[in-house]
């Protein structure tokens, strides 16, 4: 009887220990799917990108010293180039429709098949440095009014005003909807600055790792990954804001991020190259 | 008579070609002597976003030509004569901008930039 009991309380504490060794190792798993890991450059032929949207296995740019949109395949070659937009910032994209932002002109233009047409903006921003798009909803950042112009329908929302406190920005780059929030890359206070739709302040991203300039914001279901334009790096988070990684290497004044199939494209405006990773 | 009319039809031609590329001449002196040529130079001019944005206000001051040098930190531009703005203008367009100029150089010819020189 004593032996059975004692061979139970063995059996009972190998199969904890296996357990607990098995969950380990899933944890270990999941841990390492968040990091990603460098693939290849793809080299740009004269295309200094500032933002970057991905269609199936085509990347869209916007080529600001060059006053175009270009869309290339994924070795970098160049498939469509269309002219005469005045300095296009971050891009976004919603079913097939290429939303560009024109920081000299103010105005915020759709590209369709080839077409050009304007989406109307109600409130008269000063330099609009990126745009996001969510159904009938869109969020542009208002470089110069130091805010973000949120359009659903026929109403308006001005998140933030020019300062440095929880809440305000400072020459706010790019801005990303995703869940009901409002990402924002607050470049000149050096993080990202999280808002709900009504504007109210949410949490803020990246100030402790010494952000020099935040240019770019990208967030998926589980990560939000900042482009820290002069630090020349990468900076991955979760969604609460919990240093995931940071990628340094092989970075020229990353701007713009974009995720698909698994896959991360990162854009570098002075070296004329986009960095792609993978998980 | 006909070795006469030839000759004056000549002599005419010639004169016209004469009068007309002067005055070609003479028009485009007048219009680079129109303009007055800028530069400046500006503390803190690093990102793509800041780069235009400077080109952006100067050219609502009145310039079409307005030329950023992120290596070098300067704009260079040409208004016309009677558009020219003061120093003082200047510096206010450029801290409007976010930026904090230093020199401001005024010019009847224009500045050789990097290209020019190579």
């Amino acid at each position: 009887m004593k032996n059975k009991v004692v061979f139970i309380l063995i059996a009972a504490f190998l199969g904890t220990l296996f357990l607990f060794s098995c969950r380990g190792e899933q944890e270990k798993k999941t841990e390492i799917n968040t990091h990603w890991k460098f693939a290849k450059i793809i080299d740009l032929n004269n295309v200094n990108p500032i933002g970057i949207v991905a269609q199936g296995d085509f990347l869209w740019l916007s080529d600001v010293d060059n006053n175009r949109i270009v869309k290339i395949d994924l070795d970098g070659k160049i498939i469509e180039s269309f002219d005469g937009f005045q300095r296009p910032m971050h891009i976004a994209i919603q079913k097939g429709k290429i939303y560009v932002p024109e920081y000299t002109s103010d105005s915020l233009k759709i590209l369709e098949d080839g077409k050009v047409s304007i989406y109307k903006l109600k409130e008269k921003p000063d330099a609009i440095a990126g745009v996001s798009i969510d159904g009938n909803t869109a969020a542009v950042a208002d470089f110069y009014n130091n805010r973000i112009i949120l359009q659903r329908d026929n109403k308006v929302t001005i998140i933030g005003k020019e300062g440095h406190k929880d809440g305000e920005l400072y020459y706010p780059t790019d801005v990303e909807i995703s869940n009901d929030l409002i990402y924002v890359a607050d470049a000149y206070n050096n993080r990202v600055q999280v808002f709900d739709l009504n504007g109210n302040y949410v949490r803020m991203i990246g100030w402790n790792e010494g952000i020099k300039v935040a240019t770019g914001v990208k967030v998926t279901d589980s990560q939000v990954i900042v482009a820290d334009f002069e630090g020349n790096r990468v900076l991955v988070y979760d969604l609460n804001g919990k240093l995931l990684q940071i990628l340094s290497d092989k970075f020229n004044q990353p701007t713009d991020i974009e995720i698909v199939n698994n896959k991360m494209y990162v854009v570098n405006y002075k070296r004329s190259s986009i960095l792609v990773f993978y998980k | 008579m006909k070795t006469l009319l030839k000759t004056g039809i000549i002599t005419l031609l010639t004169f016209a070609t004469f009068i007309l590329s002067t005055t070609n001449v003479n028009a485009q002196t007048k219009n680079e002597t129109d303009k007055i040529y800028i530069k400046i130079e500006v503390d803190g001019l690093s990102c793509p976003f800041c780069a235009y944005g400077l080109e952006k206000k100067l050219k609502q001051a009145g310039s079409k030509d307005v030329l950023i040098n992120l290596e070098e930190g300067e704009a260079t531009m040409s208004v016309p004569k009677e558009q020219q703005p003061t120093e003082e203008e200047l510096r206010k367009i450029v801290k409007d901008a976010g930026f904090t100029p230093k020199e401001i150089i005024f010019s009847k010819t224009p500045f050789k930039i990097k290209k020019d020189e190579e």
